[in-house]
């Protein structure tokens, strides 16, 4: 997972800050290279430990950057095939909340030996929803609160989405079709090649 | 609670039909059509379907000969499979049920590996199937498992490349741009396991010590520099120059052995090098001395024979007096 992680956080940092701030980056981590494989295997904890070398570097909070990597990961372009992926799991937001415990099983299927952290959602009130995010990399909250809020975008609901307390985000759905949300076909177009 | 349910009759009614079996078919025992889940229906688009003979709409493709709906409810315990006659791209399996106590055949229908096809071909989304249906989640394996395999692709690529350009650096003599020794010693290998026809010029610089000793060793580097630029341009493609010493050069030419040949390219390669050159100023004057070898002269070389018998010849070059190239033929070794 971590490289996973670390392949996003490089891509996020190069497109938002630009190829600079990310060598600087790998410099102060004292890192004699700049280029994260995502399907290769990083030593754990490498994550949050290059994540902290950001925050120090670009300025910034930790958790904003894991959150906004997490909102990049979602309405970035380049990686349309992540929002396509999470889009899978429901038609409608809620849906999709309910689809978050089934994700590492889903995530197995593809990639067998990725440890995907382990997600309990529960459903406090109709609109109201508590998950509970388990995983050795400390960022991992973050970053789901990042997916998440950009995926309420993307299927046009009104949400807000409170990742304050410990393990622990609030999902609160003032409004599900608040906007028409993006488009999503079961399949890509077939490719002219 | 639970009893012998062997002849227990169940009604869900066509409602329950449609939203159990989006992609069922009743029909008539005679093989008309009474109704169509909706999902079978954008299949079927553009047609009338209700009332239509099960025969005018599918084609059977297996079990084979098999035309009617009644003979394919005979075989109710086999799967069956078939595509629609107006787009056949699509394929369709399924299972046969003849409803006990009333004149009915009920066929369940699915995609099953056209499942990609049918979604894209019908603009299908997650309301066209049962909740109960896998089919979200091949549609999410096939793209899961795509994605998967493209970034495998993109990091083979550049693995590769890393691989490439290591391999050169490894292969190269950093300072002239060169091949070196080690390089060399594989040309060699190769051509020799091949018993393929080649010439070798052994180049040794003449009064480089000394520019080296009077101008300093940037001097010297800048002669050694300027050599390499020219036996690059001095060679083809397909001969591979080497610096594989100090001021010591090998150049391997496949396919050369003319002696003559041989000869013109090293005189040739002498002149140039013997040409003056200027470091900040200073003339460094340099010449070289080239011993030649065939491997039509040595009976089956291997590489370290080519390189003692090139410096044989290199040796009697600069016996014969400096700026001399030597070709050394007849057996040596």
């Amino acid at each position: 997972m971590d490289a996973l992680l670390l392949r996003s956080l490089q891509g996020y940092v190069r497109d938002t800050f630009g190829h600079p701030a990310w060598t600087a980056i790998c410099r102060k981590a004292d890192l004699n290279f700049e280029t994260f494989e995502p399907m290769l295997r990083y030593d754990s904890g490498m994550a949050d430990r290059v994540a902290s070398y950001a925050a120090y570097t670009l300025g910034r909070a930790v958790d904003t950057i894991w959150e906004d990597m997490g909102t990049y990961l979602v309405t970035n372009p380049g990686h349309e095939g992540v929002r396509r992926l999470l889009r899978f799991g429901g038609s409608s937001f809620a849906d999709f909340l309910h689809s978050l415990e089934e994700m590492p099983g889903r995530a197995r299927l593809a990639m067998p030996d990725l440890d995907l952290p382990e997600f309990t959602l529960n459903q406090v009130s109709e609109d109201c929803f508590e998950i509970r995010c388990r995983s050795p990399i400390g960022g991992m909250k973050r970053v789901l609160v990042g997916m998440l809020t950009a995926m309420a975008d993307d299927y046009g609901a009104l949400c807000l989405i409170d990742g304050e307390a410990d393990g622990l985000i609030k999902v609160q759905i003032l409004d599900s079709a608040h906007a028409s949300g993006r488009r999503f076909d079961l399949t890509l177009p077939e490719r002219s090649e | 609670m639970m009893g012998d349910t062997t002849g227990l009759q169940i009604n869900i009614g066509v409602a329950g039909l449609v939203r159990f079996m989006p992609m069922h078919l009743l029909l008539e025992e005679g093989g008309r059509v009474i109704s169509a889940g909706p999902t079978l229906m954008r299949v079927l688009a553009g047609q009338e379907v209700t009332g239509a003979r099960f025969e005018d709409l599918f084609e059977v493709r297996a079990p084979g000969s098999v035309v009617l709906v009644t003979d394919l409810v005979q075989r109710a315990g086999q799967r069956f499979r078939l595509v629609p006659h107006h787009n056949r791209r699509v394929g369709l399996r399924g299972l046969g049920l003849r409803l006990a106590g009333t004149e009915m055949v009920l066929l369940n229908l699915s995609f099953g590996i056209d499942l990609i096809a049918a979604v894209r071909e019908y603009a299908l989304t997650d309301a066209d199937f049962a909740a109960t249906d896998l089919a979200m989640e091949m549609l999410y394996l096939a793209e899961a498992n795509a994605a998967v395999t493209n970034e495998l692709r993109a990091l083979n690529l550049r693995l590769e490349g890393a691989r490439m350009l290591a391999e050169e650096e490894a292969l190269t003599d950093p300072l002239t741009g060169l091949r070196n020794r080690r390089a060399a010693d594989l040309v060699l290998e190769r051509l020799c396991a091949s018993r393929a026809a080649f010439g070798v010029m052994h180049l040794d610089l003449d009064y480089f010590k000394a520019v080296n000793d009077t101008l300093g060793h940037a001097a010297g580097d800048f002669v050694l520099e300027n050599v390499g630029r020219i036996l690059r341009e001095q060679v083809r493609a397909e001969d591979c120059a080497a610096r594989i010493g100090g001021d010591e050069f090998v150049i391997i030419l496949p396919g050369r052995t003319d002696a003559q040949v041989l000869q013109t390219i090293a005189t040739r390669i002498i002149a140039r090098v013997s040409e003056p050159m200027e470091f900040e100023g200073s003339p460094c004057k340099i010449s070289g001395s080239i011993g030649i070898v065939r491997s039509s002269d040595l009976t089956a070389p291997d590489a370290a024979q080519v390189l003692v018998a090139s410096d044989r010849a290199l040796y009697a070059a600069k016996h014969a007096g400096r700026g001399q190239a030597v070709l050394l033929s007849g057996e040596c070794g």
